[in-house]
């Protein structure tokens, strides 16, 4: 077989001589076979012409037995040079008169004649030929000729083998020479596929040098090229669109993080400011109110019996007002400090918090029984001394304004929701008008009279805040008289750097 | 009761009205024969140490000392810092008196060595509790010193 990496042109190179070997094998053969037979019918035919022509010279001299004569006629033969030996044999067996051919070596005659007919051996053709005149048997010629097929094979081979070589040669160069036609469009696409793959280059084509299937060819694959070419031209467009809008994003985010940076330095100076007001309130601010309440006091002790009852009344508001402002400052101030203070997160038994935040609160103040209804929660992840304070406030307040129930519940629990865990506590006081839910949880907004439930208003400020800074959610449901509900949730996974 | 009145109280406030509502509460409580006001840290020192206008000082030594915290010139927490570093002041004890009950400064002066605090407005039942316990302090340290 041809080797597969062999180039096309070898190929079909190949394919030419190999087919042109073959077909002049096939003709040479049959020739051969031809010019053999008949080589051999008239080696015979020539043979019997001879014997006939011998036999019918000889006829007088064996009818006047004159083998001298006879000998004369069979000398005639020496022009025949494949002829090596002759004999002529009387009617009654016994050898006339013989011939054998200068050079040749020493002939055994048949002691017989044999009959009309031929025969080959061992390379020589044995011949025997009646002589007849007047339906009378005169004898019989016999003739000894050379049959040299063998040489004659060979030399007809040599002629073969050597037209053979001759013809090759031709088809090889007319092969040449045809194929650069038919080749020579297939090595260019090859050329030029060749380069598209070392380059990536797709704007080289091919040439087109005919109208026939390889030119079909030629502007396929030309086709294939430019398409190529083409959505590699567009791809690239999109590419350096997308690293334009890449690059416009980076400069984007650059511009966002460097404002960010600006706005978190002013948020920063104004949260220092902002500690630095705290402080002073936590001292100036409070200075005087003491005094005032103070000094209140010291007026209703030390002057009592001047005090008429009005006097004294008014005193009295006097102190509880200024006790009632310090408490503002104090809230005031938790609240703010809440937002400076680095969170500590823990994992945290909610359930376990809200009892024991319960039982501290009923321990305290413990004035009315009151069904507290603890259900289970699930476990969650923050600041555990901010949970304690979520609990203190939305268990305080929900005392708080149940107290005026005949037969308080208040009821706490918790539960998993999708991304979330969802705790509420629920009393069956007061409750609130839902059109003022939004107030619920800013500072200092109260629903509620003073008179009817006291409090300044920082508590569910203070829950919605240490809720949301653990990235969680605050809500509330009531009705006035029916009760309130106070949920909030929290994250199961805790947002990064959130907590 | 007649332990308390041998109780030397040493105030120190930079505040009036703070100090005369803070006497009066002591004197409420029975504890007000023998206290001395100083308006700030630095006449504190002195007085503890018999120093400038205190050199020629008669009162026998403060057995209690009641700091405010924020003050001008030297605060209660380097008061606090340079009596209990001292071998003859650091047996005295000090009540911190805060503003706020949050107080950062109230971890800094637990840490120097400050017996106690208090948070302003002053609580006077809390004030005498803390009187009463700087006198039982005094009389064991007395006793176990004889």
């Amino acid at each position: 077989m041809i080797p597969l990496h062999t180039s096309i042109h070898r190929k079909m190179l190949v394919v030419v001589l190999l087919t042109a070997a073959f077909a002049l094998a096939l003709t040479g053969a049959a020739m051969l076979y031809y010019d053999l037979r008949s080589y051999r019918q008239a080696s015979i035919t020539e043979l019997g012409a001879q014997a006939g022509i011998v036999g019918l010279a000889a006829t007088p001299a064996i009818e006047f037995q004159d083998p001298g004569s006879a000998e004369g006629y069979l000398q005639s033969l020496r022009g025949q040079p494949r002829i090596t030996a002759a004999a002529i044999f009387a009617a009654n067996g016994s050898r006339f008169a013989t011939y054998v051919a200068e050079g040749a070596g020493p002939v055994e005659f048949p002691r017989i004649p044999g009959n009309d007919g031929h025969s080959v051996q061992d390379g020589e053709l044995e011949l025997y030929r009646r002589i007849v005149s007047d339906r009378e048997i005169l004898g019989t010629v016999y003739i000894l000729a050379k049959y040299d097929l063998v040489g004659r094979l060979w030399s007809y081979l040599g002629i073969v083998g050597a037209s053979m070589v001759l013809s090759l040669l031709l088809a090889y160069l007319v092969s040449r020479r045809m194929q650069r036609s038919v080749t020579a469009p297939i090595l260019e696409i090859a050329r030029v596929a060749r380069k598209v793959m070392d380059q990536r280059d797709f704007t080289s084509r091919a040439l087109k040098s005919s109208n026939d299937e390889i030119g079909v060819l030629v502007d396929a694959f030309n086709g294939m090229l430019s398409e190529i070419d083409q959505v590699i031209r567009e791809r690239g467009k999109a590419e350096s669109a997308l690293m334009e809008s890449e690059a416009r994003l980076l400069t984007l985010n650059a511009e966002l993080e460097q404002r960010v940076a600006a706005r978190t330095a002013q948020l920063e100076s104004a949260n220092k400011d902002l500690e630095g007001f705290s402080y002073s309130v936590s001292h100036d601010l409070r200075a005087p109110i003491r005094a005032v309440g103070g000094f209140a006091a010291l007026l209703g002790e030390d002057h009592e019996a001047e005090l008429s009852e009005e006097a004294r009344r008014k005193v009295a508001i006097i102190r509880n007002e200024a006790a009632r402002m310090g408490r503002l400052i104090d809230d005031l101030l938790a609240f703010s400090r809440l937002g400076r203070r680095a969170l500590e997160p823990a994992e945290l038994d909610m359930a376990d918090m809200a009892r024991n935040v319960y039982e501290r609160l009923n321990h305290a103040d413990s004035v009315r029984p009151v069904e507290f209804r603890l259900g289970s929660m699930p476990q969650a992840r923050g600041d555990r001394s901010l949970f304690e304070q979520v609990w203190v406030n939305l268990l305080s307040n929900a005392r708080k304004f149940s107290s005026k129930h005949d037969k308080p519940v208040i009821e706490v629990g918790g539960i998993s929701a999708g991304e979330e865990n969802v705790y509420f506590v629920r009393d069956n006081g007061a409750g609130f008008d839902p059109r003022y839910q939004a107030k619920l949880f800013g500072v200092f907004q109260r629903l509620h009279r003073d008179e009817d439930f006291p409090g300044t208003g920082v508590g569910l400020a203070l829950v919605h805040r240490i809720v949301t800074r653990h990235g969680g959610r605050v809500w509330a449901d009531g009705k006035p008289g029916q009760g309130a509900t106070f949920h909030f949730s929290l994250p199961k996974e805790a947002p990064d750097g959130g907590i | 009761m007649e332990e308390f009145d041998q109780v030397e109280i040493l105030l120190v406030e930079d505040n009036p009205l703070d100090a005369e509502l803070t006497m009066r509460g002591l004197k409420n409580q029975k504890l007000a024969n023998k206290i001395t006001w100083v308006k700030d840290g630095e006449e504190a020192l002195d007085y503890v140490f018999k120093r400038g206008t205190y050199a020629d000082r008669t009162d026998p030594d403060p057995r209690l000392i009641l700091l405010d915290l924020k003050m001008p010139r030297v605060g209660g927490i380097e008061v606090t810092r340079t009596l209990k570093n001292d071998e003859r002041t650091r047996r005295i004890p000090i009540v911190i008196m805060t503003s706020s009950k949050e107080e950062t400064d109230i971890v800094d002066s637990y840490n120097l060595g400050a017996n106690s605090y208090i948070v302003k407005p002053l609580d006077f039942e809390s004030l005498a509790e803390v009187a009463r316990q700087a006198g039982f302090y005094w009389l064991a340290i007395n006793r176990s010193a004889t």
